[in-house]
């Protein structure tokens, strides 16, 4: 399905994803996935917070004056088994899809393993996956 | 009038004028015979190379009359700049100096369109400052009618505008947009306004600021330029082709020389203004630095005036900083940001020096609309931003992208550069 990721720009400066993480934390909300890329320059911290709460986070941080924005992801389940995500991953490739950058986080009570995507046909992406 | 006819009345009058310093002021005679040159080495314009330049330390070391070259009893008036930098500067004009400087802002006037018809609203301050009395005098000149207002109680700037049907208004483009901005809050059709002229001046403004005006005002905005030096607001002003200052350069000789080596530049080169005020007789100034970064266009203008354009001011030659031996200005840096949609135009330079090298660090900050998720993106539009600041200014700058709103935003005299090298 398709879920909204908060993506906020950080400057090559000590402890910057330390203050968005302490202002999620401060105003109780869960980061349930992020992932951070790096260049020598400068970095962008992505991160998944449950539904009911991302308006509120993304507006927090932006109130924060972080350049923040938001972007529809490709969220799925991937079966947590050798090849599962090859098969996946084949699919989109199938289709002419690019995979700008994805993420995925293990969860030991659970039998999938959650996959962030971000593809360059978003709607097409969630399509195949959903078919998957 | 032609080049040539132009050319022999700025001679005429420039023989005059200096032998009037020489004679009357003991500071003019001291720098001429430091110099080496006198008044009889004076026989065209192109003589002028030959003088010495005057400076504004020149006018703060003389404070406060020290300049004046007539009797006391014959100024008919004073004004002061604001001094921010040290001493007040004081100037003094005779009866024929307010007669000529009116003449300027008329000038000025009649070339944005305005004339007798017209209600000029007048919110430049009244004071030391020439802003508002230099405006006041043009607008009498014109024959329109004076709305001395001066500048403040923006409520009651609206209420008169409203009530009496200004057509134009005088303030600085800063003033302007806030005045657009209160009377975007009291609920005011734009359109209901007779307002169709702004004359702004007394501060730098771009393009961009201009079509805000225009759009937000429902006017067409026009720059006048001026400075107190040479005599006030009206030592030049754009026409209708809005394309170039008209200087009035039989009343104000321009000249553009290279802040470093002082010699003029080629025609159309940029570089620092100078002007020597060909008729102004209680406190002329010869080659006067200006500081202020621009070109000449001596072209006939689309308008039909012949008088030579000055192109937009660049900068200021005072805050140019070499940096790895390259004349670098602040103003290039602000321009080239000026051409990217992407980035906002604040930025902070910082010059610093690691193992005797210099580095070279620009602080921007990308508009929020322009942030992404994607990593590349932001490194595209920085190395993009890199090139083309290398191509302009040749050397290769380290650009920091920083989060929004943190770079200082105050206009005019926000702090643009910081240099950390010690030289000594």
């Amino acid at each position: 399905m398709l879920i909204r990721q908060i993506s906020v720009f950080l400057e090559n400066k000590k402890g910057k994803f330390a203050e968005i993480a302490r202002l999620l934390g401060n105003a109780n909300i869960n980061m349930k996935a992020f992932t951070v890329s790096e260049t020598e320059d400068f970095g962008i911290a992505r991160i998944i917070v449950e539904r009911a709460q991302i308006d509120r986070a993304f507006n927090l941080i932006k109130a924060n004056s972080y350049a923040v924005t938001m972007t529809q992801v490709v969220y799925l389940e991937c079966g947590d088994y050798p090849g599962a995500m090859a098969n996946v991953l084949e699919r989109l490739a199938a289709a002419d899809i690019s995979v700008e950058y994805m993420y995925a986080f293990a969860d030991s009570r659970s039998e999938f393993s959650r996959v962030i995507i971000r593809p360059d046909k978003t709607e097409l992406a969630n399509q195949i996956v959903q078919e998957i | 009038m032609s080049r040539d006819e132009m050319r022999e009345l700025q001679g005429e009058k420039l023989k005059k004028i200096v032998a009037h310093a020489y004679r009357n002021s003991p500071f003019y005679k001291k720098r001429f015979d430091e110099h080496g040159v006198h008044p009889d080495d004076i026989r065209t314009i192109d003589d002028i190379v030959k003088m010495p330049f005057t400076e504004k330390q020149d006018l703060r070391d003389n404070y406060p009359f020290g300049m004046i070259c007539v009797p006391m009893n014959e100024i008919l008036r004073l004004h002061a700049s604001s001094g921010t930098t040290g001493k007040p500067i004081v100037v003094g004009y005779t009866a024929k100096d307010l007669d000529n400087w009116s003449e300027a802002v008329a000038r000025c006037l009649t070339a944005f369109g305005l004339g007798r018809d017209d209600m000029i609203q007048i919110s430049y301050g009244y004071g030391l400052f020439t802003g508002g009395l230099g405006a006041h005098d043009g607008v009498q000149k014109i024959g329109g009618t004076v709305i001395p207002t001066s500048s403040g109680n923006t409520r009651k700037q609206i209420q008169l505008m409203e009530d009496f049907g200004s057509t134009a208004v005088a303030c600085t483009p800063s003033y302007a947009l806030y005045m657009a901005e209160e009377i975007r809050k009291q609920g005011i059709n734009i359109k209901s306004l007779k307002l169709k002229v702004g004359i702004f001046g007394a501060e730098p403004w771009t393009n961009a600021m201009r079509r805000e005006l225009e759009e937000k005002l429902n006017i067409k905005a026009y720059d006048i330029y001026g400075l107190t030096e040479i005599s006030g607001p009206g030592v030049g002003g754009e026409c209708k082709c809005q394309n170039g200052t008209h200087l009035w350069e039989d009343l104000y000789y321009p000249e553009i020389i290279d802040p470093v080596t002082l010699r003029t530049v080629e025609t159309g080169q940029e570089g620092e203004l100078v002007f020597t005020t060909l008729d102004k007789w209680g406190m002329p100034m010869i080659r006067y630095r200006t500081r202020d970064l621009t070109y000449l266009d001596y072209d006939k203008c689309e308008c039909g005036r012949t008088a030579v354009r000055m192109g937009k001011i660049l900068g200021r030659s005072d805050d140019m900083m070499i940096i790895r031996g390259v004349n670098v200005f602040p103003s290039q840096v602000e321009s080239i940001l000026l051409e990217f949609p992407e980035y906002e135009p604040y930025f902070l330079i910082e010059v610093g020096r690691i193992n005797n090298t210099d580095t070279f660090d620009i602080q921007v900050e990308v508009k929020p609309e322009f942030y992404t998720d994607q990593v590349n993106e932001l490194v595209r539009l920085r190395q993009r931003l890199i090139s083309r600041i290398q191509s302009v200014i040749g050397i290769q700058p380290n650009i920091k992208i920083v989060q929004p709103n943190t770079i200082e935003r105050s206009t005019g005299k926000a702090k643009r550069a910081i240099d950390y090298r010690k030289f000594n």
